[in-house]
C-alpha cells in the first residue's frame, strides 16, 4: 500500500468517528436546548394566563376556550401545586396526520372551581429546525472533510517529494558505479538524515564490493601463482630422460591433478565474480554466436563419442549476454551434453529467441532435484575432469540474468531448458 | 634468437629459462620492473615474455615502453589474472598474445615460436625437420616432396610437436594447445590420440620416419633419436 493512501484511510478512520461523534452531540444539544426553550415558554405562557384568569370575572368565555393552543375545562378534580409538562401526539386536521406537541397541564382552582389548563406548542417548528441544524452540519463537516482529506493528500505529496526522489535513486543504483550516487539536500531535517545514512551506507557497501573484488582477483593471483610454478616445474622434470616409465608417469599425474585445480580454482573464482557482479559486461556476445562457437570446437568430441547431433537454430542474434558468460553457459551445457552422454548417443539442441534447450541422452540416471544446482554434487560421477561446478554456474548465471531454468528427465533422456523470459511477472511492489 | 622473461617468481622464472634453452633459445631474465625497463632499452630481444604483475610497476608499462622504442620484438603477456580487461588492454598495447598462468612450458614455447615465425618470416621461412618441410604462408606439408593431406588439427598437432621437438609432451597440454578451454569439457583425452595415430600413420604413408613415441600414460615426444 502507498504511504499516502496508508495515511489517508488512517486519517479517514481517525476523523470519521470524530466527525460522526460530534455530530450527534451538537444534535443532542441543540435538541436539548430548543427543548428547554419551549418549556420555559410555556410555563411563561400558564404565568401570563393565571394573572389573567385573576383578573376576568367568572362568566368570561375563557373558561369555555379550547384549542390546540389552549383550553380550560372544569374538573373535579383537586387543584394541582405544580404543572405537568409532556410531550404528546396529537391529531390536526391542516396536516392530516399526528404532529408532535409539549404541553403543559394544571388543575386550578379558580373561584373556588377546579379547570383543568391545557396550553400546547406545536413541535413541527423545532424539529424542522433540528433538521436544518443537522443539514447544515453535514455539508460543513463534510466540506471540512474533504478539504482537509485533499490538503493532506497535496502536503503529503510536497513533503515526502525528496523522499521518492532518492527512492528512485536508490532503484536505479548499479554496485560498479555506486560511489557517484548522491542525494540533493532537502529542507527536511529527517530526510538529510536519511541522505547522510544512506550516503554512508552506500560509500561502505561499495569499499566492501571494492574490497571483495579486489580479494578475489588477489586470491587468483596467489594461487595461480604457485601452481604455476609447480606445474612448470613438473614438467621440466618430466625431460629428464633418466626417468623410467612409471617415474614419468607418477609426474604427469601430479601434473593433471594440479591442472584439475587449477580449473577447480578458476570456476570457484567464476562464481563468486558472478554472485558480486564482476564480469565484464562491456562485450555482449548472442547466444546463437556462442552455441554455434562451441558446437564447432567440440566438434571433435561429438565425433569422437560417434553421437548424433540435432540442432534446430533458429537465426537470431537479438539475445544476448556478456561474451564472458554466455560462454561458460554453453560450454558447460553442451559439455556435459557429451560428457555425460554414451557412445552413439543424441544430443538435441534448440534455440531460438525464447529459448534455449539440450537435451542428451545418458547412462545416468536422473538427477536428484535437491542436487541439481549444489556445488561438487556430481550425481556420483567420477570423472576426471568433472569439478561439479558446471551446472552451479549455469544455475548462477541463470539467477543473475533472471532466466528461469528447468530440468528434465523422461526415458533415458536429460533436458536442460532456458527461458530468456521469466513466466511470473516482476514482483510488485505495489499494494 | 633472444628472448627476455620478465617473472618475479623465481622459481617460475628458472623454469621457463631452462625450457626454452633446452629448445635452443638464448634466455634472459629480469625480476621487477626497473630492471625490465633497463634491459629492454639496452638490448633488442626477438621476444618477450612478460608477467603483468610486476614489483615495481606494471608489465602493460614496458609494452607502451616497448612500442614507443619501435621495437620489433614478439611480446606473449603472461598473467596470473584471467580478466578480460587485461587480456584486451594488453592486446590492444601490442602485445602478440596472452597467456593465463598456469600454463604448460610447451606451449609457451610453441606460441613464441608462432610469433617469431611470422615476426622474422614474415611467415614464409619452411620449417625442416629432417625429410619433413613444412611452408608455414599456405599450410602445407611435404615429406621429401611428397604433399601431405592434413586436417586443421593434424597439422596443429605436428607444428607443435616440432616446436617442442625432443620433449616430453603431456595430453593435457596437447589437447589445451588444440581445443584451448573447451577440452575442459571433454571428460577424457582419448580423442587426442586418434589425431596422433592419424597424423603418424599419413607421415608414415608419404615415406617419412615415425618420430612419435608414445610415453605410456604420460604423453608424447617427437624424437628423431
Amino acid at each position: 500500500m502507498k504511504l499516502l493512501t496508508q495515511t489517508t484511510i488512517y486519517f479517514l478512520l481517525l476523523v470519521l468517528p470524530l466527525l460522526t461523534i460530534s455530530t450527534f452531540y451538537l444534535f443532542s444539544q441543540f435538541n436539548k436546548e430548543i427543548g428547554h426553550e419551549i418549556d420555559e415558554e410555556l410555563l411563561n405562557d400558564q404565568i401570563q394566563w393565571l394573572r389573567y384568569m385573576d383578573t376576568v370575572s367568572i362568566h368570561s368565555p375563557v373558561f369555555q376556550l379550547s384549542t390546540p393552543e389552549f383550553s380550560l375545562q372544569p374538573v373535579t378534580q383537586p387543584a394541582q401545586a405544580k404543572p405537568v409538562l409532556e410531550s404528546v401526539m396529537l391529531y390536526q386536521d391542516i396536516e392530516g396526520k399526528k404532529t408532535p406537541y409539549r404541553q403543559l397541564t394544571q388543575v386550578l382552582s379558580i373561584h373556588n372551581n377546579s379547570y383543568l389548563l391545557t396550553i400546547r406548542k406545536s413541535l413541527i417548528e423545532r424539529d424542522d429546525l433540528i433538521k436544518n441544524i443537522f443539514i447544515v452540519m453535514l455539508i460543513v463537516f463534510g466540506g471540512l472533510l474533504v478539504f482537509i482529506l485533499l490538503l493532506n493528500r497535496m502536503l503529503s505529496k510536497r513533503l515526502w517529494r525528496p523522499f521518492y526522489q532518492s527512492l528512485e535513486k536508490l532503484h536505479g543504483i548499479e554496485l560498479k558505479k555506486m560511489e557517484s550516487v548522491s542525494f540533493s539536500p532537502s529542507s527536511i531535517k529527517e530526510f538529510n538524515q536519511l541522505h547522510t545514512a544512506l550516503t554512508a551506507m552506500i560509500t561502505r557497501i561499495h569499499a566492501d564490493y571494492q574490497s571483495i573484488k579486489e580479494l578475489t582477483e588477489d586470491a587468483a593471483h596467489e594461487m595461480q601463482t604457485p601452481l604455476a610454478i609447480a606445474e612448470s616445474k613438473l614438467e621440466l622434470l618430466l625431460q629428464d630422460e633418466t626417468l623410467s616409465d612409471a617415474q614419468l608417469q607418477a609426474i604427469a599425474q601430479s601434473s593433471e591433478a594440479l591442472e584439475r585445480l587449477a580449473r577447480l580454482n578458476h570456476s570457484l573464482l567464476l562464481l563468486a565474480k558472478i554472485e558480486n557482479h564482476q564480469y565484464d559486461t562491456s562485450q555482449p556476445e548472442s547466444l546463437q554466436h556462442v552455441t554455434r562457437k562451441y558446437l564447432g570446437l567440440l566438434d571433435e568430441l561429438i565425433k569422437d563419442k560417434k553421437l548424433t547431433l540435432e540442432t534446430q537454430l533458429i537465426h537470431n542474434t537479438s539475445w544476448q549476454m556478456p561474451a564472458a558468460l554466455a560462454d561458460m553457459l554453453i560450454s558447460n551445457l553442451v559439455g556435459n551434453a557429451i560428457r555425460y552422454n554414451y557412445t552413439g548417443g543424441k544430443i538435441k539442441l534448440q534455440l531460438d529467441d525464447q529459448q534455449f534447450s539440450i537435451s542428451n541422452t545418458s547412462s545416468w540416471p536422473a538427477i536428484p532435484e535437491q542436487q541439481l544446482f549444489q556445488r561438487f554434487k556430481k550425481g556420483g560421477a567420477v570423472l576426471d575432469s568433472s569439478n561439479g561446478l558446471g551446472l552451479a554456474i549455469v544455475k548462477k548465471i541463470c539467477d543473475t540474468y533472471n532466466l528461469p531454468i528447468h530440468y528434465y528427465f523422461e526415458n533415458g533422456v536429460h533436458t536442460f531448458t532456458i527461458s530468456r523470459f521469466s513466466t511470473n511477472s516482476k514482483p510488485s511492489f505495489a499494494a | 634468437m633472444k628472448v627476455l622473461v620478465i617473472e618475479d617468481e623465481p622459481a617460475l622464472q628458472t623454469a621457463i629459462r631452462q625450457y626454452l634453452e633446452q629448445q635452443g633459445y638464448i634466455c634472459e631474465t629480469a625480476p621487477d620492473f626497473p630492471q625490465a625497463m633497463a634491459k629492454v632499452n639496452d638490448y633488442d630481444y626477438d621476444c618477450i615474455v612478460a608477467d603483468i604483475g610486476l614489483p615495481k610497476g606494471n608489465g602493460l608499462d614496458i609494452i607502451k615502453e616497448l612500442k614507443a622504442l619501435e621495437s620489433e620484438a614478439g611480446i606473449i603477456i603472461i598473467s596470473a589474472k584471467d580478466s578480460l580487461e587485461d587480456k584486451l588492454s594488453g592486446l590492444d598495447l601490442g602485445a602478440d598474445d596472452y597467456l593465463t598462468k598456469p600454463f604448460h612450458l610447451s606451449e609457451l614455447n610453441a606460441r613464441i615460436n608462432a610469433i617469431l615465425r611470422r615476426k622474422h618470416f614474415d611467415g614464409n621461412t619452411n620449417i625442416h625437420f629432417n625429410e619433413i618441410r613444412i611452408a608455414p604462408g599456405s599450410k602445407s606439408v611435404f615429406v621429401k616432396d611428397t604433399p601431405l593431406t592434413l586436417t586443421s588439427k593434424e597439422y596443429q598437432l605436428l607444428l607443435y610437436f616440432i616446436a617442442n621437438q625432443r620433449r616430453v609432451v603431456t595430453k593435457t597440454a596437447l589437447a589445451g594447445h588444440l581445443w584451448g578451454d573447451a577440452y575442459d569439457q571433454a571428460g577424457s583425452y582419448d580423442f587426442i590420440y586418434s589425431h596422433i595415430k592419424n597424423l603418424r600413420r599419413k607421415l608414415l604413408e608419404a615415406g617419412g620416419e615415425d618420430y612419435i613415441k608414445t610415453i605410456y600414460g604420460t604423453g608424447y615426444r617427437w624424437s628423431d633419436q
